[in-house]
């Protein structure tokens, strides 16, 4: 009878080995541009969300410079674009699955608009697929980035804003030294869930042909027939991948829980 | 210590919320010369916390001006000395307007050394050295120097706002904002910060304060402005001011607090 897991099935895919070195490669590469995508797109809408531009403001005033009592040109004199932009991305981007995502980036954006130079990078990360799969996924994740950064930045008592500036500093050198160190280290935990949330879900990325983790337990099921043990190692190699990540992530939050409660 | 020399020049200050439904400065004119201890009393929601707030632009006015150093700090625009419409740099006037305020506002994820560093190093591009030297020196002179590497969590209230008061020292301002700077602390602290604060005015620093300390209005003040429903009713120099108060608001006011 058999067994749910058979030890010699490992012993058959053990030759594959390589082929999860290479997936477990891609799929960290993957994740690490992602991540530097997402935070930075992440910075820029959050940026953007919180702007105070109005450029309709004028509208707002009257003649003699009142603010009006109501009406179509105080809601247009309210009107800030980049603060919409950036809002109606981040709902577009959290409201459709990733999967759809990917599809459009990948045969829509880079299939039909733009065409990719085809060259393989370390002799097995395929630029013309890994590339799409990067710009899909740090999209994505910039989307959910953007609004844990929001809610950071906004937690931040409005008084430290005041003492920066009142001390001379810019709004650039305000958000750069007392705001971000604080935001985010009070959104670490938050961040280091969207992080090990990236790692797992690059998963998706198999299926455009990007030869991660997943990709590997496929190559492996379709040349031996085995599936349970190649799930098996991926499962070990996504854990071992992620566990470290939130772990080591914990471990800045409490080096940089210094000037807290002691 | 009092000057001829005019530093700030509020003209019909006004600040309106809800379209001016509420007006919480309706039309303040005051000046303030340098080397001036003026301290601003009032009952809550007088506005003369708002007031105090205007005068560096923490609160944007609706109307009216003030005039610092003969600049128009409420304007976006302002003519430079070529004659040129230049934008104003309102961070350049700001660095010489220190303000303290009730809660301290300390960066917590600063030591005391770094809090009072910070922007001398980054704005006024001072090496670091010579910001941490002068930041040991003040902090010496208000008993704080075995503080320097600690958090401001670690701090007392009354500590924490001696911190505040020699952090803002550090930008060399020409004048000295204090709103309300003893009110979230607990008694026993109040005196501390009121030292630093008559030891600031004996040296000639031009201070504006919104204070309920009336000891220290009376004492250190060398002119007493009560404000009310966002109007400045009555300005004397303090013994005038307390012992023959002329409004009735004002006479109102006094009776309850002394």
């Amino acid at each position: 009878m058999d067994s749910f897991i058979q030890l010699a099935n490992f012993s058959k895919i053990a030759p594959y080995g390589r082929l999860f070195w290479q997936g477990m490669a891609v799929t960290v590469l993957l994740s690490f541009f992602t991540v530097a995508i997402g935070f930075v797109l992440a910075l820029l809408l959050a940026t953007m969300r919180l702007s105070k531009v109005y450029p309709l403001g004028f509208l707002g005033t009257d003649r003699e410079g009142r603010l009006r009592d109501g009406g179509v040109l105080l809601t247009l004199s309210r009107f800030n674009p980049l603060s919409f932009l950036a809002t109606a991305y981040v709902e577009l981007l959290r409201s459709t699955p990733v999967i759809v995502q990917v599809f459009i980036i990948y045969y829509g954006v880079f299939g039909a608009l733009v065409t990719l130079p085809k060259f393989t990078i370390f002799g097995f990360v395929k630029f013309e697929r890994f590339f799409p799969g990067v710009v899909a996924l740090g999209m994505n994740s910039g989307a959910y980035l953007c609004e844990i950064i929001r809610s950071g930045i906004q937690s931040i008592d409005g008084g430290q804003t005041e003492a920066a500036r009142s001390l001379g500093m810019t709004q650039g050198q305000n958000m750069r030294f007392i705001i971000l160190p604080q935001a985010i280290k009070n959104i670490l935990p938050a961040i280091a869930n969207e992080f090990v949330v990236i790692i797992k879900e690059s998963a998706i990325t198999y299926t455009i042909g990007v030869q991660d983790i997943m990709s590997a337990v496929n190559a492996v099921r379709g040349a031996t027939f085995i599936i349970i043990e190649p799930l098996l190692v991926a499962t070990a190699i996504y854990f071992c991948l992620c566990f470290p990540t939130s772990k080591l992530i914990a471990y800045f939050e409490r080096r940089m829980s210094r000037g807290d409660k002691r | 210590m009092a000057t001829n020399d005019k530093l700030i020049e509020v003209t019909d200050l006004k600040k309106y919320y809800n379209k001016g439904a509420i007006k919480a400065l309706d039309g303040i004119t005051a000046d303030f010369y340098r080397g001036d201890v003026a301290v601003i009393i009032g009952p809550s929601g007088s506005g003369k916390s708002t007031f105090l707030r205007s005068l560096n632009l923490m609160e944007e006015p609706t109307g009216g001006s003030i005039l610092f150093d003969g600049v128009d700090i409420t304007k976006k625009k302002v003519r430079d000395a070529s004659g040129r419409m230049v934008r104003l740099d309102i961070d350049k006037h700001r660095q010489k307007m220190g303000m303290v305020f009730q809660h301290f506002n300390l960066f917590p994820h600063k030591t005391i050394l770094e809090n009072m560093t910070l922007a001398p190093i980054q704005v006024k591009k001072i090496d670091r050295a010579a910001a941490e030297e002068k930041a040991i020196a003040l902090l010496r002179r208000v008993g704080l120097e075995y503080r320097a590497s600690a958090y401001p969590i670690q701090l007392s209230g009354g500590q924490k706002q001696r911190v505040a008061i020699v952090r803002a020292l550090m930008m060399e301002p020409e004048v000295m904002l204090f709103d309300e700077p003893t009110s979230a602390l607990d008694p026993e602290m109040v005196g501390e910060v009121l030292d630093v604060m008559r030891e600031l005015a004996r040296e000639g620093m031009t201070m504006i304060v919104v204070t309920h300390e009336m000891g220290f209005a009376r004492e250190v003040g060398n002119r007493v402005l009560f404000m009310a429903d966002g109007r400045l009713l009555e300005e004397n120099e303090p013994r005038e001011l307390f012992d023959h108060p002329r409004h009735p608001r004002l006479q109102d006011f006094l009776s309850k607090v002394l």
